[in-house]
């Protein structure tokens, strides 16, 4: 099964998690832009954070089979540092015009202060100035309150429901995003978050319309084949192959292709990978031989 | 001269001997107006020169050496920490006022995880602190659980400066990360509706992904709020 992890953050991992995503089956990515752990001090910060997502990583990913699409936005936890989120926002639309880039995101609310709503409207109306989609975070703390906030600014900007996704879904916020008409996100993480199993009662009893899932794994405590492990559980508790192939590959791709930037025949084949090519004189061999 | 200041001095005079107290009141003596490097650099420092000396067990052979009330209680604090409190207490004595809030934020912004514990820690503790309420709120953000303990535990700046919604947030944060709420300073004075809610909002989540609930989680509740289980 042809598998598109619509949130992972590839930059924090090594070339064992892109062999091993690969040889689980994973044909495509998304790599949303967000924080790296601990608040970056300048905007040059994010130049280069930027430059990466559509540079080196997206190169990176294509030397192991992997497509590698990405977001931009500034997310939410950074929002709250007045003077880098006008230098950040500033800096948006000269990205959001870039090959590669498919949504605005992560964007939404961390602490749901007054600057986060702030920012958060800003990227709405550029997502519609520039006809893109856009990936919502939701928050650890306060998740419901912050969920339902959430839509409440899409509806206040009026931004087309349907283009937006709101990611990591518990039992408590999918019912209030399926009554919207968002799409819902919902990452299988280790030990917080949702996990396998919790998903498959998720999908039994909601069904596949509009259902991702990812892994968003990252710097933190988080597994890059969780969607892989995600199917192998869903397959044991007797959800249907075409259920899960919705959820897997036929929804992300459904969402993002409404960029107008992924080319949905383009992007089901895997593509062929060719280690003599290099990024700006840069290759990933590190002195071995191209096989 | 600040009392607070004369007291960590002695701490730190008993704690890590005599070299490293001359090395503290010549560095703190010598900050002058325009000390922002001097500061960052002796604040770096302090952790060579000072050393990392639990001070809890001079402080009880010498209680007139706790800051007075309310103050950060000292429990988890090392002798850096205290030098490093007598660092910024000099250069609020020493800049304008200007001067000194640049200086202390390029301390904070540019310090490592244990040098911002140290900042965050003393920060009751500096003139008009509540100028550094930006930082604090930020600080609140971290990933490092030593440096969310090191503003959101043991420590009187919260409960004294926060807005309700970032006080509230840190709570569910110390929530969110298993720290007991009995570490966070003021909480019973702080107690509110929505952090009641939010807490209840909390609890009803982690039933429903089939986990436990923090035991504590009531203490961030009105007591007329009634915990269902």
């Amino acid at each position: 099964m042809k598998i598109f992890d619509p949130h992972v953050h590839m930059t924090s991992r090594t070339t064992d998690d892109y062999e091993a995503m690969a040889a689980g089956g994973i044909v495509a990515i998304v790599e949303p832009a967000f924080w790296l752990g601990q608040p970056r001090t300048m905007a040059g910060s994010f130049v280069d954070y930027f430059n990466s997502l559509i540079g080196w990583e997206r190169f990176r990913a294509s030397q192991f089979g992997i497509r590698h699409f990405c977001t931009i936005g500034l997310n939410p936890k950074e929002a709250n540092n007045a003077r880098l989120a006008a230098e950040v926002l500033a800096l948006l639309p000269r990205y959001l015009n870039k090959e590669g880039v498919v949504a605005i995101g992560e964007i939404g609310f961390d602490d749901q202060t007054d600057a986060e709503e702030a920012t958060f409207t800003k990227q709405l109306e550029l997502a519609r100035e520039f006809n893109l989609p856009v990936l919502i975070h939701t928050p650890h703390r306060d998740k419901k309150r912050g969920t339902e906030r959430s839509i409440e600014v899409v509806r206040k900007v009026g931004f087309p429901e349907e283009r937006v996704l709101v990611d990591h879904n518990n039992e408590e916020t999918l019912p209030i995003v399926l009554a919207s008409r968002c799409w819902a996100g919902h990452t299988i993480y280790p030990n917080t978050k949702m996990d396998e199993r919790r998903m498959a009662v998720l999908v039994k009893k909601y069904g596949a319309d509009r259902i991702i899932v990812n892994s968003a794994a990252d710097w933190g405590i988080s597994d890059p084949l969780k969607v892989v492990k995600a199917i192998a559980v869903m397959r044991e508790e007797g959800i249907p192959d075409a259920t899960i192939e919705q959820i897997v590959w036929n929804n992300p791709v459904a969402f993002f292709s409404q960029s107008g930037r992924l080319d949905v025949a383009d992007v089901e084949a895997r593509p062929a990978i060719d280690r003599t090519r290099k990024f700006e004189t840069n290759s990933v061999l590190r002195g071995e031989q191209a096989r | 001269m600040s009392d607070t200041k004369t007291r960590f001095e002695r701490l730190v005079a008993l704690c890590a001997g005599t070299d490293a107290a001359a090395w503290l009141a010549a560095t703190a003596g010598g900050l002058g107006r325009d000390g922002l490097e001097r500061l960052c650099g002796a604040y770096t420092a302090a952790a060579v020169r000072v050393g990392r000396m639990p001070v809890a067990p001079t402080v009880a052979a010498h209680p007139d050496l706790a800051p007075a009330s309310p103050a950060p209680t000292l429990e988890r604090w090392t002798a850096d920490d205290a030098a490093r409190a007598v660092l910024l207490l000099s250069a609020a004595e020493a800049m304008s006022s200007d001067g000194f809030v640049d200086a202390a934020t390029a301390c904070y912004e540019r310090g490592d995880s244990r040098e911002q514990q140290s900042w965050l820690r003393a920060l009751a503790l500096l003139p008009d602190a509540g100028r550094f309420l930006g930082l604090a709120i930020d600080a609140c953000r971290t990933n490092i659980v030593p440096l969310f303990e090191a503003i959101a535990c043991e420590n009187p700046y919260p409960a004294r400066f926060f807005p309700e919604r970032n006080f509230n947030q840190m709570v569910l944060k110390a929530l969110f990360n298993s720290i007991a709420l009995a570490r966070i300073v003021g909480l019973p004075s702080r107690l509110n509706a929505e952090l009641s809610r939010m807490a209840g909002d909390y609890a009803a989540e982690r039933r429903a992904a089939g986990r436990t609930v923090p035991a504590d989680i009531g203490m961030a509740m009105h007591q007329s709020t009634s915990l269902q289980s």
